[in-house]
């Protein structure tokens, strides 16, 4: 049975610590709920761009781990981002994607090649330090501290059902030029 | 009629525009090149290449050079984007989602390969070149065009209005670079 992605990013949100994240689509509504605070930016209004947004962070920030809660489908929309990625090769990124196989957001159409795209085999073709899957909540559990201090570039493919809520039904949350000023506050102060 | 710039005025003012921005702070690497090639800076580019005092990351497409634009902005650090008309046109999406409602600064070298030296860009052959600065004008950046040495001014002060603007600001490069 696939994971529920409430339940993993609870996981996360318990051990983060002073991590970056970085989420977009289904698993925003969820995450500000668990995670309400100014060291996370949702990728809002430019869909595909979280992993690269992860990427300029995790430069920014060479000494602080950034996360990506990224789409399947989403990342498709930008899927040269993984070799941009591996070829700036941040050992502080952790790429994790949410795949349930579906544009849930817009009513849940299956993405191009379903739940069949293999993005573990493209992580690692285009040069990620590391890529696996993971589809098993327990599993995830386990590894996940290794995930948060692993060298990265590091992509792990997460097989996942579907969200409670989805930014369609669930408008609520800071707009994004307020997290981007509430997060540069942050991460500036902090020298 | 416009002229050539050669690369290493451009990197030097680069450097001059970084050194800038991070005030007392200067330190290296001074600053971020997000490029996606192109062919009409490819001598910037290449010069780039061998410059320790600014890191540069080649990107496969100019969306993903906006996103990762915006993180190294809300991280502290500076950075310009060196596209090419078309990659403009490509990700005005970005451009509008990143820089102009997240109100990201963003400072844009924009290459317009196949401008006739013989001619004003609006009066191009080539629809490419035409329509750049008109798209600009839509989405309301604010752009000027280097067309010789003497205009490298206008990327400090491009960059410096991006950053006051808190959105997007362009400085388009009239001839290939030498």
């Amino acid at each position: 049975m696939a994971m529920k992605p409430e339940d993993v990013l609870r996981a996360i949100a318990a051990a983060r610590g002073d991590a970056i994240c970085v989420p977009t689509m289904t698993t925003s509504p969820a995450w500000r709920t668990l995670a309400p605070d100014d060291l996370s930016i949702g990728c809002v209004g430019f869909m595909g761009g979280a992993s690269s947004l992860g990427l300029g962070l995790a430069l920014a920030t060479p000494t602080r781990r950034v996360i990506v809660f990224d789409g399947d489908g989403s990342l498709l929309m930008q899927l040269g981002s993984l070799a941009t990625i591996a070829g700036a090769a941040p050992r502080n990124l952790t790429h994790l994607l949410f795949k349930n196989g579906v544009y849930h957001t817009s009513g849940a159409q299956e993405i191009p090649g379903g739940l069949t795209v293999d993005f573990v085999t493209m992580a690692k073709g285009a040069g990620y330090r590391k890529a696996y899957a993971v589809t098993e909540l327990d599993d995830f559990k386990r590894r996940l501290p290794s995930m948060l201090t692993d060298e990265g570039p590091l992509l792990v493919e997460l097989h996942t059902g579907l969200a409670d809520k989805t930014p369609m039904t669930d408008r609520s949350g800071v707009p994004f030029n307020q997290q981007v000023d509430n997060l540069r506050t942050r991460l500036t102060k902090a020298g | 009629m416009p002229e050539s710039i050669p690369a290493p005025l451009i990197i030097d003012t680069l450097k001059d525009t970084f050194r800038e921005a991070r005030g007392a702070s200067a330190r290296e690497p001074l600053g971020w090149i997000l490029s996606v090639p192109d062919t009409h800076q490819k001598t910037v580019l290449a010069a780039l290449d061998k410059e320790r005092a600014l890191r540069v990351v080649t990107c496969a497409t100019e969306d993903e050079a906006n996103a990762i634009g915006a993180g190294l902005w809300i991280g502290g650090e500076p950075c310009v984007l060196m596209i090419q008309h078309a990659g403009l046109y490509a990700s005005v999406n970005t451009l509008r989602g990143v820089s102009m409602d997240g109100r990201v600064p963003m400072f844009y070298l924009i290459g317009l390969l196949s401008r006739e030296r013989d001619r004003e860009p609006r009066e191009s052959r080539h629809s490419m070149v035409r329509f750049c600065s008109p798209l600009l004008n839509t989405f309301g950046v604010p752009h000027a065009i280097m067309e010789g040495p003497d205009d490298v001014h206008f990327i400090p002060e491009y960059f410096r209005l991006s950053r006051e603007r808190r959105g997007p600001a362009a400085v388009l490069v009239g001839l290939e670079t030498s």
